[in-house]
């Protein structure tokens, strides 16, 4: 079956962050140098001459741009400058937006007066709300009563407006997923991927998931391996104990220091700061390939962590020494951050690969899986 | 006869002979032999103290005939055949033995190296007792020229010779002045207007006083030798006119492809299919529209449309892609918001200004495509009307291996160039050669891409290979000096060791005449003899061999030259040893 080309493909593409695309006459030396590229599964070249002819469907059936952890080789090899790289990640912001049936992936990745208007609502809805209806009108919280967050902001309805957050999110998120699963799997007739595959891959995608083993295989730069797993690893465990352990997490005591309480909160802000850091003074210095371009969405998101971290370090300061006013206010920012945080990137922007990128890798597993056993059954017919 | 006097000359070449063949020795040996009179080695004989102790000796010993073994007689036949006339001999009473590439360049044996030099020396002088003095001819050249064809090419070499005040006949087949290039609208690279640069040209020649131009005619005969052509021409009002010239320029240009031919693009089956010629004629019209009347919105280009497929022509047509690079920036101008595919096999667009070009289309939102000639062409099909257009095409896309369709409103094939339809028919009339592909063959491929192999006919512009217009007027304005040349000379020699034929002997088979590469032997039905026109001979040597009666004596190459030689060459004296 032939697939029609859209020529105005790539000038959309163009507001999702690709420069250059034009320039590359498929010399193919981005492919020959990428450690992750595989016989059948040829990126960066191919992927990009897909979006160059505006293969809609073909790349939304594959989960290329997901495999690449964009080391950045390709683009440094690169003797055009067509920054192969930077194609990918594009394309990876794009099929964030297409996966999101709800449109609103789209109109934050393509403007980002859109994304930081949003953002600016949210972060002044949250202050706004604490000032009208929170704990600081109550008439209990004095400066000489001493830290008494959990009066200030209630455990139990902090939780109950996370676990609303969490559900809506959840929501979006997973028929996202489903979106992703019906474009990938169902609508490719190539191949039909027997249900024992299905249960045979997981593993192996949990692997790559908790340990992201398949980005050291690119042999650029252990630090940044580390960076971006480390800050991965300390968003997880904040998010798990935020969501499912807030009233043991948040609590009036102060523990010792070699508290588990303590050391997980410690452990989780300098994932976070390594982090944020190590992106933020990448992208200002813009040497490794990768911080070249940023789009604007890497930088609200990289801002916002960081932003999210240095108020829960405050928060924690002004609680151990005492200072009630200070920790509350502190506290607000620190929401008035996290909440536009997780409300535009979980479900809709760039927080998102954290469950795409290893869903693409045991889809393509599966499906690398399926049409080899089918070019071995039909071979077998043949004899 | 005369006694015969040889004086033989061993060179050393400085080194380069010395080095591996004893030449004191070969010197010495070649006096012992018949007729030798004198026998010299010397360090350069090509220098003019060599060349000075040929003449003296002439002088002195009364030398008839003179072998020099040296190098290889194309670098300095000519040379000594010089020495001799300065010494008062006939030119061809010289021969030489080529003891450099032949033997100390190629062995390792200084002593069977120079049994060899000894053998080949020997067989010189064989050959030489046989020589016969043979007189230089020349022909006079009639100043006029003829031109076939008036386009860019043959425009640009008749205002080359009118202008130094040469005569010129200009014949062209159609109604007008102008060829190919008055079809076109705008020249690629750099979108000259085609009108504007040649219409004035066209101008000049119809009112230049040494161009006579003939419209609507074709040349029939041509008869005749380099300087003395003649032919009958009928004009449009059907009188017969007689014309003399002493050289002929070919500029009959190109044809283009048919591309109903290939079955594929619907050329001729879908209205909207379009040759790049016949875009010309609608960007001419100033409006690009369909058959309907319609803006098209996706404007499709393929290109290689008969060109290098082996099905059609092997050969690259060169001058498509730029212009198919033309038409995307000319639609983009003219349809802003339109799409454009240029569905392509290679890129090659060559030549000054072309990569610039295409550099330049990419980025004007130009869908390149490339396809496979060897995986299929593209097929054209009328598409439904759920579509959104009114073609698709269909080909696997070679850089993504993916088969896709394109949408496409107005189809543009950019077809082949191919030789001109009457080019066969001229060749035979003019007496010249063309490659299979039918395009005229020049006289070398590297040297000489000007000239034919027969002297005063001189091939220029399309009708020898498809060429741009700057190649076509470069070649023009060259063969336009080379026949200013031979004008200015007033004569020009021809080649003197021509074949003869003896009519005693001659049994009018006329096998020589079929063999002829220059159509240089015509047959005397009275006396029943073929006759060798000494002008268009090249002395090749291929009728004498191919003559069945012996009748043809190729001179200077006589079967008694040539056996004597070998004789020589085979004398028992200087047989190898073996190792």
């Amino acid at each position: 079956m032939a697939t029609r080309v859209d020529p105005n493909f790539m000038h959309d593409l163009e507001k999702f962050g690709v420069k250059n695309w034009k320039d590359c006459f498929h010399c193919g030396n981005c492919t020959a140098i990428c450690q992750l590229t595989e016989k059948d599964i040829l990126f960066p070249r191919k992927t990009i001459r897909q979006a160059q002819m505006g293969l809609k469907d073909k790349l939304a059936s594959n989960g290329d741009p997901w495999l690449c952890y964009y080391c950045g080789e390709c683009s440094e090899t690169c003797p055009r400058d067509a920054n192969p790289g930077e194609i990918m990640m594009a394309l990876r912001r794009y099929l964030t937006s297409i996966y999101d049936w709800t449109g609103f992936s789209g109109f934050l990745y393509k403007s980002f007066t859109a994304h930081l208007f949003v953002m600016l609502f949210l972060f002044f809805a949250v202050i706004i709300s604490f000032l009208l209806f929170g704990g600081l009108m109550l008439s209990e919280l004095t400066p000489a009563g001493g830290v008494q967050l959990n009066t200030f902001a209630h455990p139990e309805m902090i939780a109950t407006i996370d676990h609303i957050l969490l559900l809506s999110l959840s929501l979006f998120l997973i028929t996202n997923i489903l979106n992703m699963y019906y474009k990938v799997i169902v609508k490719d007739k190539s191949v039909k991927i027997p249900i024992w595959i299905y249960i045979s891959e997981i593993g192996e995608a949990v692997v790559h998931f908790a340990t992201q083993l398949r980005f050291s295989k690119c042999n650029k730069s252990r630090m940044y391996w580390f960076g971006h797993w480390f800050l991965m690893i300390g968003y997880v465990t904040m998010f798990i104990f935020i969501i499912f352990f807030l009233t043991w997490f948040q609590t009036e005591d102060i523990h010792a220091w070699y508290h588990p309480q303590r050391l997980i909160g410690y452990i989780i802000t300098a994932g976070f700061l390594f982090g944020t850091v190590y992106f933020m003074i990448g992208r200002v210095r813009k040497k490794k390939e990768i911080f070249k371009y940023s789009h604007h969405s890497d930088w609200i998101f990289v801002v916002l962590l960081f932003m999210v971290a240095l108020t829960g370090i405050l928060i924690h300061i002004f609680r151990v020494n005492g200072l009630p006013f200070a920790t509350y206010y502190s506290y607000i920012i620190h929401l008035a951050f996290e909440v536009p945080m997780v409300v535009t990137f979980v479900a809709f922007s760039k927080w998102s690969h954290l469950a795409y990128r290893p869903l693409a890798i045991y889809f393509t597993n599966m499906k690398k899986k399926a049409s080899a056993l089918q070019l071995k059954s039909k071979l077998s017919v043949a004899v | 006869m005369e006694e015969v006097r040889i004086g033989v000359y061993v060179c050393w070449c400085g080194n380069n002979i010395a080095k591996m063949v004893d030449v004191e020795d070969v010197s010495r040996e070649m006096e012992t032999l018949p007729n030798v009179v004198i026998s010299r080695d010397y360090k350069y004989m090509c220098s003019d103290p060599g060349q000075d102790l040929i003449i003296s000796d002439v002088k002195k010993h009364k030398l008839n005939r003179v072998v020099v073994a040296a190098c290889s007689p194309r670098i300095h036949e000519l040379t000594f055949r010089k020495a001799l006339e300065n010494a008062g001999l006939n030119p061809y009473m010289f021969q030489m033995a080529n003891i450099r590439e032949h033997v100390s360049w190629v062995h390792r044996s200084r002593e069977n190296a120079t049994k060899k030099a000894k053998s080949l020396v020997a067989a010189a002088i064989n050959r030489i007792q046989w020589h016969e003095a043979l007189n230089k001819r020349s022909v006079e050249i009639d100043p006029a020229t003829l031109i076939v064809g008036g386009g860019i090419s043959g425009i640009s070499a008749a205002l080359e010779i009118a202008d130094s005040g040469k005569q010129v006949y200009l014949v062209e087949k159609t109604s007008q002045l102008g060829g190919y290039a008055a079809q076109i609208d705008l020249i690629s690279p750099f979108m000259y207007n085609a009108a504007q640069l040649i219409n004035p040209k066209i101008e000049h020649v119809y009112i230049h006083p040494n161009i006579k131009v003939f419209l609507n005619t074709q040349i029939e005969e041509i008869s005749g030798y380099i300087g003395n052509f003649e032919t009958k021409i009928t004009n449009s009002e059907n009188q017969s006119i007689e014309l003399k010239f002493g050289n002929i320029i070919l500029a009959i240009g190109l044809s283009t492809f048919n591309p109903s031919k290939i079955q594929n693009y619907k050329y001729g089956i879908i209205p909207d299919v379009v040759t790049s010629l016949e875009l010309e004629q609608v960007l001419k019209s100033g409006k690009i529209l369909t058959n309907d009347g319609n803006v098209p919105q996706n404007i499709a280009i393929i290109h290689c449309v008969g060109s290098r497929n082996s099905n059609y022509h092997e050969y690259c047509s060169r001058l498509c892609c730029k212009n198919a690079l033309k038409y995307s920036n000319l639609v983009r101008s003219a349809i802003p918001d339109a799409n454009i595919f240029e569905i392509y096999a290679d890129m090659r667009a060559m030549g000054n200004g072309c990569e610039e070009l295409y550099s330049a289309t990419s980025l004007k939102n130009v869908m390149f495509l490339m396809f496979d000639q060897k995986n299929g062409l593209p097929e054209v099909r009328e598409a439904s009307s759920k579509d959104n257009c009114k073609m698709l095409i269909e080909f696997d896309e070679k850089l993504s291996g993916e088969r896709i369709e394109v949408p496409a409103d107005l189809v543009i094939l950019m077809v082949a160039k191919e030789a001109h339809k009457e080019a066969k028919k001229l060749a035979q009339t003019v007496g010249i050669s063309m490659c299979g592909n039918q395009f005229f063959i020049e006289r070398h491929p590297k040297l000489d891409p000007v000239a034919t192999t027969t002297d005063g006919i001189y091939v220029v512009g399309s009708c020898q290979a498809p060429k741009d217009i700057p190649d076509s007027v470069a070649q023009a304005r060259a063969a336009a000096a080379r026949i200013l040349g031979t004008i200015n000379k007033g004569s020009v020699e021809v080649e003197v060791t021509t074949a003869k034929v003896n009519e005693d002997t001659c049994c009018g088979c006329q096998t020589c005449i079929s063999v002829c590469p220059y159509t240089a032997i015509s047959f005397d039905e009275e006396k029943q003899v073929s006759v060798v026109n000494e002008v268009l001979c090249k002395g090749c040597g291929t009728c004498g061999s191919a003559c069945p009666t012996g009748a043809i004596r190729s001179q200077h190459f006589t079967d008694r030259q040539i056996l004597s030689q070998i004789k020589g060459l085979l004398d028992k004296s200087f047989e190898l040893q073996e190792g």
